[in-house]
């Protein structure tokens, strides 16, 4: 069934395409040609002269960088009890400091207004304050007293003064994990974000927020927002693959070329890589890749070599002219660009590392020798914009600054200890669409769900629920590995593409963090991803994005942001693909707070479930059994939603209670059949579908009754799941117990090949048979 | 770095005491000699002072465990010293659990689960757990369902895996029970249940049971002995069990001693006529060193010295101290060592050092008004003496019937040692010193 608001079928063309390609073995050289270093010689100025800057600009980025280099330096002077405002504050936390790169963050912020996004790193003070400060001094007076309320100030300098130090206030507030922090304490020096101001995070694993960027460049590219992404990273993340597949999933050819239609548009996305040389302490253009300049990388992503420069990243002009021009570029569909900005951090990886080990001094010295604060300052003196005695002005009123807020923020509230899993999940959902995104272009309805006396298999209840839910609310994409013109590995999602087109429905690089982390930063930007694993074994190539990024940013955020995304990831098992392709491993991720499990056993079940997951804020792990895509069952026409975090009771009994998921429960069915047949033993079983969150209640209640409870999965017995149930009855309803509550699960093993080893080692319905019995 | 607080070894046989009570808190600042709590042991409860100056910074050991003594109970230090990783203590004895006491005694029979009595008499504190007490096995379901209709689960026979109890098994027994017909008042129901009294035990041919008929089985309800009448019980059926004893009487004429005893207690000295038999026993032990012996049956072990029991009633049972050394002391010494050991045994204060090493006990009923009676050796001796009162009787002197304050003594001793014949010497021997005034006349 189609939602009325849907638009009756259009006379598109489809967007189904055939492959044609030929043999062609002719001699030819491949030409990677060149990338440009250091071309921008600019003065301030020339540039002043040229009108390409204002004088009041040229003083913001002084301001900016010395904002920075301010905090920063408050940060190591903290540690050694050096900063005067704050002579007896004990910091805990991190010190990463990027001090003799404010010149990247500085230059590279500038340009950005308030509609484009960044993502930085552990080491992103100085992103994260220039974002604020751009962001701030361009704002309207509205936006300015919505960000100080209670601001008596007449003018719009002393407004953007006030917002300024409070902007610093939160930061610091944040640094020292207090309440009145962006995240409220939560995210802290290597998290923080200010999603008011388009900056999505800061992120502690390097590499981390790479896909994420590239999702929300994927998102303003689907919104054809005017807006560009500027991710930000170290040059040792792109040692790591998940910043390579970004770069990867990011210049896909079909974006741009006839797979695009008529919205041709390379993402708008820079990836700038602070290359500040090391990699925490090692070398990464001498020691531990083949490149001198990671520029080069880009030569292998995209025939336009991602239009890749290296960029003085001392020189802060020569940074923001860089990226003014990649935002001209992303802005006109041609991103995206990669800037290789080369500078240097004066400080180690922390406040613990000497730097002694691994460097000289007269290194440093050379690049103390072209500090960008210093030039900038020479520049601003030839120009003429400010002498002497006006920069010492601009360096107080920092300083001043810097320690009003920071006093602030060292006397401000910490966050109350009760509120420890405050943010943990939002309890908000999807309920109504909003009217600029209920409008649905469907090109073709999906006509082939047989429904036969109301009955549709398991596979295609998923495909009405995609189906319905992509109908409802255009901010709904789909995508995975072979999904679109294939359908996906197991033809779950056939007919998706002819009816959405390859705009909400695109085959993906077999890139599985990318497939994850592009869902959490679209999510973040505004759409409602659904993404597919084709098996759940690959949940282990994401699990950092799933795991660390969607799991964890509302929370870290301090619910600044919500993560509504849709991991399906499908588990094997039976078919004899042997041990990477038929693990069931929900254990893992019901230990990883910030997700919803779910794991429906029946197709009205993976129907609704699907569709609750699809509306529900939080990111939802949406597990489908492959064993039991061809089965049937009764599914409700049209639109119904099965609650997330409700069990269900698929037969009362008296004498035992069998608590499962999956396809367990349906063995747990025919066993309980068998033991009515062979011993008269009535038998409860219990369909838990939702396992994060968990109906306990449900559980609890029906062993209260019967006395005896064998929880079973498919997973191996080892940490299972069935475990965390076991031992929540027995501290509930010890009282009530008349036996041990027994767990069934596979063997502690690998999945065999061997069809005979593979029997032998998933549950049986002999198995738990046998778990009732021995309990009776 | 804190000092530790060690278990004392307050008597030479002790191997492990329980604290009885903290007399300090965590954090309190305790002065050398300071009593930091109080130890029961075998027979009274001893006080242990602190043997340093500092703050009281943890308790390692909480009240009614059995820990070694020699064992760290405690430290001493100054704040913020860090504590040295000390082994945990033993686990505490069984906790009455409502569960345990509902079974009741039959539970008891099936496995001795230990209770805590909830107020604590000198001398009598908690049980020693089993060690390894026999399963009693039943589910948690059937527990609770035994314990909501108030009877007894362990008369009840388990058909589950490993004889279990199960809840099924509790109803087959209700049902056969007839526990629908029982007539009970709620509040009687509610109070057996609290107290774990059986209410099947309580039925009544047609009438209902009340709160009364609960009460009084609250009041039959075995309870366990104090500390010290099990010590009193395990050592006395010790005795029996491995002593073979045999009983020699004889009536002893204290006319002429109590005349003068009399005499000299006019004169303000303080002997009573127990030391007077104190005296005349040492002095005998020492003539018959075989009866100053003790024995496992293989073995025979004199004892240079003769260390004499004395049996002391105190409130609640019976103590012995021992006069040590005694064939070294005069009889006034022995009088007065004899009147302090009495005190600090009617005090509770006796250490268990001056409750041991006896090798020869004297135990007077004489102001009790007995005619006779025989007494139970201490484990390890070799003989006990148990005197009777003193009374006028008509005996025969020179053919004549005279009055006379005569005093019956039986001699218990351990037949593995000594015969018929020696006892009757070494009886007759203390009869004949106890007769002899002037022997006494030169102690006097």
């Amino acid at each position: 069934m189609v939602t009325t608001s849907t638009s009756p079928a259009s006379s598109k063309p489809s967007p189904v395409r055939l492959s044609d390609m030929r043999p062609r073995f002719e001699p030819y050289v491949i030409d990677c040609g060149e990338i440009p270093a250091f071309q921008f010689k600019g003065r301030l100025r020339d540039l002043l002269a040229a009108r390409q800057i204002t004088a009041a600009e040229a003083v913001a980025i002084l301001e900016d960088m010395l904002i920075i280099r301010e905090f920063e330096e408050m940060i190591v002077k903290l540690r050694s009890g050096a900063y005067t405002p704050l002579p007896d504050f004990n910091y805990r936390g991190p010190t990463h400091v990027s001090i003799g790169q404010e010149g990247c963050a500085v230059g590279a912020c500038a340009p950005l207004t308030i509609r484009d996004k960044i993502t930085s790193t552990h080491r992103g003070h100085g992103e994260s304050l220039a974002k604020g400060t751009v962001a701030i001094r361009a704002m309207t007076e509205a936006q300015l007293r919505q960000r100080v309320p209670h601001s008596r100030a007449t003018t719009r300098e002393q407004l953007i003064e006030e917002a300024l130090e409070e902007h610093l206030y939160r930061t610091i507030c944040e640094l020292f994990g207090k309440d009145d922090g962006y995240c409220r304490g939560r995210g802290g020096s290597m998290h923080i974000a200010d999603f008011t101001v388009g900056h999505l995070g800061a992120n502690a694993i390097v590499g981390g927020g790479t896909p994420i960027a590239t999702g929300a460049a994927m998102a303003l590219r689907y919104l054809r927002e005017d807006a560009v992404v500027c991710c930000f990273a170290g040059d040792g993340a792109f040692s790591n693959g998940v910043a390579l597949e970004s770069l990867n999933w990011a210049t896909q050819q079909q974006f741009t070329n006839h797979y695009a239609g008529d919205h041709r548009f390379g993402l708008p996305i820079i990836f700038l890589v602070i290359n500040n040389h090391y990699g925490m302490t090692h070398r990464t253009d001498d020691e531990v890749t083949g490149i001198e300049r990671i520029a080069r990388r880009a030569a292998g992503f995209a025939d336009n070599n991602m239009h890749a420069e290296v960029v003085n990243g001392m020189d802060v002009l020569a940074v923001r002219d860089a990226v003014q021009r990649a935002m001209r570029l992303c802005k006109a569909g041609q991103g995206p660009v990669f800037l290789d900005v080369d500078c240097y951090r004066y400080f180690g990886h922390s406040l613990s590392d000497p730097r002694v080990e691994y460097r000289t001094k007269e290194e440093e010295a050379a690049w103390r020798a072209v500090d960008p604060i210093e030039t900038f300052k020479a520049q601003l003196r030839e120009a003429g914009v400010l002498d002497e005695a006006g920069i010492a002005a601009i360096e107080e009123r920092v300083r001043e600054r810097n320690a009003r807020a920071a006093k602030r923020a060292a006397a401000a509230a910490d966050p109350a200890p009760q509120d420890v899993l405050k943010f943990m999940y939002t309890d908000t959902r999807c309920d109504t669409v909003p009217a600029e995104f209920a409008k649905v272009e469907i090109l073709q309805p999906l006509t082939d769900l047989k429904r036969v006396n109301g009955q549709l298999t398991y596979k295609d209840a998923i495909r009405e629920a995609l189906y319905e839910e992509m109908a409802r609310d255009r901010r709904v994409i789909f995508y995975g590995e072979d999904v679109a013109d294939y359908g996906g590995a197991f033809k779950v999602t056939k007919g998706l593409l002819e009816a959405f087109g390859r705009e909400r429905v695109f085959n993906t690089p077999i890139s599985e963090a990318c497939i994850c982390g592009t869902a959490v930063g679209a999510a973040m930007v505004g759409l409602r991803p659904v993404v597919e694993l084709m098996y759940f074994d690959f949940a282990l190539m994401s699990s950092d994005q799933i795991s660390n990024q969607a799991a964890k940013w509302h929370y870290m955020s301090g619910a600044q942001t919500e993560v509504p995304l849709v991991y399906r990831v499908s588990a094997g098992a039976g078919k004899g693909y042997g041990g990477q392709h038929s693990q069931t491993l929900e254990a893992m991720f019901c230990h990883i707070p910030g997700l919803y499990v779910v794991y429906p056993a029946t197709p009205a079940d993976a129907k609704g479930l699907l569709k609750s997951a699809i509306r529900d804020n939080n990111p939802v792990l949406f597990i489908e059994s492959q064993g039991l895509y061809g089965m049937k069952g009764p599914v409700p026409e049209g639109d119904y939603l099965v609650p997330i975090g409700v069990a269900n009771v698929l037969r009362e009994g008296s004498d035992l209670t069998f608590v499962a998921w999956g396809p367990v429960v349906h063995d747990c069915l025919k066993a309980a059949e068998k033991l009515k047949a062979d011993r008269g033993v009535s038998c409860e079983v219990i369909d838990l579908r939702s396992l994060v969150p968990l109906d306990l209640e449900t559980v609890l209640r029906s062993v209260q009754k019967t006395g005896r409870c064998v929880v079973a999965s498919q997973a191996v017995h080892i940490g299972s799941y069935t475990g965390e149930i076991a031992s929540a009855i027995q501290e509930a309803v010890f009282d009530y117990l008349d036996a041990p509550v027994k767990r069934v699960g596979a063997k502690n093993g690998i999945a065999p090949q061997s069809h005979v080893l593979e029997a032998a080692f998933l549950p049986s319905i002999q198995d738990l048979v046998d778990a009732a019995t021995a309990i009776l | 770095m804190p000092n530790p607080i060690i278990m004392p070894k307050f008597g030479q046989m002790t191997e492990e005491s329980a604290i009885v009570e903290w007399r300090k808190k965590e954090g309190e600042r305790v002065a050398k000699g300071d009593v930091l709590f109080t130890v029961e042991t075998d027979k009274s409860v001893m006080e242990a002072e602190s043997f340093f100056d500092g703050v009281l910074l943890k308790i390692v050991v909480p009240p009614g465990v059995n820990v070694p003594v020699q064992s760290v109970v405690g430290w001493i230090g100054e704040p913020g010293e860090a504590i040295p990783e000390t082994p945990p203590p033993p686990r505490p004895a069984a906790k009455p659990a409502t569960a345990t006491a509902v079974a009741g005694a039959a539970a008891a029979a099936r496995a001795p689960v230990a209770e805590t009595p909830t107020v604590i008499v000198p001398a009598a504190v908690t049980a020693q757990t089993p060690s390894a007490p026999a399963r009693f096995r039943i589910s948690p379901r059937a527990r609770r369902l035994a314990r909501e209709c108030g009877i007894d689960p362990t008369k009840i026979t388990g058909s589950g895996p490993g004889g279990r109890i199960t809840e099924r098994d509790v109803r087959a027994y209700l049902m056969a029970h007839d526990y629908d017909r029982l007539r009970i008042t709620p509040a009687a129901k509610a109070l057996a249940i609290r107290e774990g009294i059986d209410v099947l035990s309580l039925r009544k041919d047609g009438e209902r049971v009340t709160v009364a008929d609960v009460e009084r089985a609250i009041a039959e309800k075995p309870k366990p002995l104090s500390r010290m009448r099990q010590v009193i019980a395990q050592r006395l059926l010790q005795s029996k069990l491995t002593q073979p004893h045999f009983y020699v009487t004889v009536s002893v004429d204290m006319t002429e001693l109590i005349a003068y005893r009399n005499g000299l207690k006019a004169s303000g000295l303080p002997y009573t006529i127990t030391d007077f038999i104190s005296m005349a026993v040492v002095r005998t032990l020492q003539e018959f060193p075989t009866v100053n012996s003790s024995t496992d049956g293989k073995t025979v072990r004199w004892y240079s010295h003769v260390n004499l029991g004395l049996a002391v009633s105190i409130e609640g049972g019976l103590v012995v101290p021992v006069i040590h050394q005694a064939e070294m002391l005069t009889l006034r010494e022995i009088c007065d060592r004899s009147k302090q050991l009495a005190e600090k045994a009617r005090a509770g204060k006796l250490t268990p050092d001056e409750m041991s090493g006896g090798t020869f006990t004297i135990s007077n009923m004489g102001m009790l008004n007995v005619e006779n009676f025989a007494a139970i050796i201490n484990p390890g001796e070799g003989g006990i003496l148990a005197v009777a009162s003193t009374q006028k009787q008509p005996v025969v002197r020179d053919d004549q019937i005279v009055i006379r304050q005569m005093m019956k003594m039986t001699l218990s001793v351990d037949h593995r040692l000594v015969d018929g014949a020696l006892a009757a010497q070494f009886l007759n021997s203390i009869k004949q010193k106890l007769e002899d005034l002037d022997l006494w006349k030169t102690m006097t």
